[in-house]
């Protein structure tokens, strides 16, 4: 696999055509990936928490699901109002620390923002791996729409995506 | 980050490491038999760009890790990480034994890393308790064995979640005689650093 560009915590990366994009390590943090099959343009923001509660909003958008949406759609070039034509992949969301996990419960409340933010643009998820009570980590390569999660322990998951979206294989 | 620490400020923050941790790092001895040295705390102020210098594990290396809360005049978040090889080692004096892999990690090696992080945290509370005059007491902890920064990112988001800015005093302890290193790290409410630095006169 090529060159993984990793979002980390709160930032957003995007890619066009080709290349790989990823997380390290996630916890109760989600890598929400946006794709335009359109302009095959892939961004991806690592969200900490659900909400911004403070202006480093503007500065760090990627880290507050609220912001990292409407930050990656611009980093996509695509207007909200024609979002519906996007896919979504979200990983990650987990608690790790289950006995405490009833206090906050940052990664379920994280993955439950986005989906809610999601329907609200009317955009599709094709793929999730999320909550749980595992971390995760993600690489998923735009050209071929193959996407492969790892948990601890070697576990991997590997799926094709190409088709739900909508990336056209390359002519021979 | 705002509320730019003065070296004053940031020797405090690491002596009060240094103090706390000494006392904790003593009760493992005492417990494990094993001596426990310190290095010199660190104090970071914490952006989430720059976790990969806080706690020098490898990503997705396996590491245990316990988080309690911390309530009273300086409140926070205390928490400890063991890379596995290391937490390893605590088992090993402990109980005499250790899990072959994560699908052994049962109840009982749980409440081991529980029970260190518990006293050790309970001896760093008590040392600045008694420099200080704060009340403090620890909720219980919580523990997760996972991907190093999965375990890390869940102790900061955490600590994050109430505040904008993060500080983290970290410490790390090891033992001459065996591959072990031990992660502490203090994570204040920075709101209430002023408090803090009034009653220490600085």
């Amino acid at each position: 696999m090529a060159e993984v560009r990793l979002a980390g915590m709160g930032e957003i990366v995007s890619t066009r055509g080709s290349g790989v994009v990823g997380c390290i390590g996630l916890g109760s943090c989600v890598g929400a990936l946006l794709y335009d099959p359109r302009t095959q343009v892939a961004g991806l923001a690592h969200v900490m928490l659900p909400e911004a509660h403070e202006q480093d909003a503007f500065t760090t958008p990627g880290k507050y699901a609220t912001t990292a949406l409407p930050a990656l759609l611009r980093h996509l070039d695509t207007p909200a109002a024609l979002a519906s034509r996007l896919k979504a992949i979200l990983i990650g969301g987990a608690e790790l620390f289950q006995s405490r996990s009833q206090t906050l419960r940052i990664g379920e409340r994280n993955v439950a923002m986005l989906h809610h933010l999601l329907s609200e643009l009317r955009i599709n998820i094709v793929f999730e791996h999320t909550r749980g009570n595992s971390g995760r980590s993600f690489e998923f390569d735009v050209a071929t729409g193959v996407l492969r999660v790892r948990v601890v322990g070697g576990t991997q998951v590997e799926r094709d995506l190409s088709v739900a979206l909508g990336i056209m294989p390359k002519a021979a | 980050m705002t509320s730019t620490l003065t070296d004053l400020r940031t020797d405090a923050l690491r002596e009060i490491g240094n103090i706390g941790l000494g006392g904790a790092v003593t009760a493992l001895s005492d417990l494990t038999g094993v001596l426990f040295t310190l290095e010199a705390p660190q104090v970071h102020q914490v952006d989430t760009t720059n976790l990969q210098h806080l706690c020098c594990v490898s990503p997705e290396s396996l590491v245990v890790g316990t988080i309690s809360q911390v309530k009273g005049d300086w409140p926070g978040e205390g928490a400890f990480l063991f890379p596995w090889d290391s937490a390893c080692v605590l088992w090993q004096a402990l109980v005499q034994m250790q899990p072959r892999g994560l699908e052994e990690l049962n109840e009982l090696y749980q409440s081991v890393i529980n029970e260190v992080s518990n006293i050790m945290l309970g001896n760093y509370l008590q040392a600045i308790s008694l420099m200080t005059g704060f009340t403090l007491h620890m909720e219980p902890p919580a523990i997760a064995a996972d991907m190093a920064m999965a375990v890390l990112s869940s102790i900061l988001v955490e600590a994050l979640y109430e505040q904008r800015e993060l500080l983290a005093i970290e410490t790390a302890f090891k033992t001459p005689e065996h591959e072990f290193k031990g992660y502490f790290l203090y994570l204040p409410e920075t709101g209430n650093l002023e408090k803090l630095f009034g009653v220490l006169g600085i």
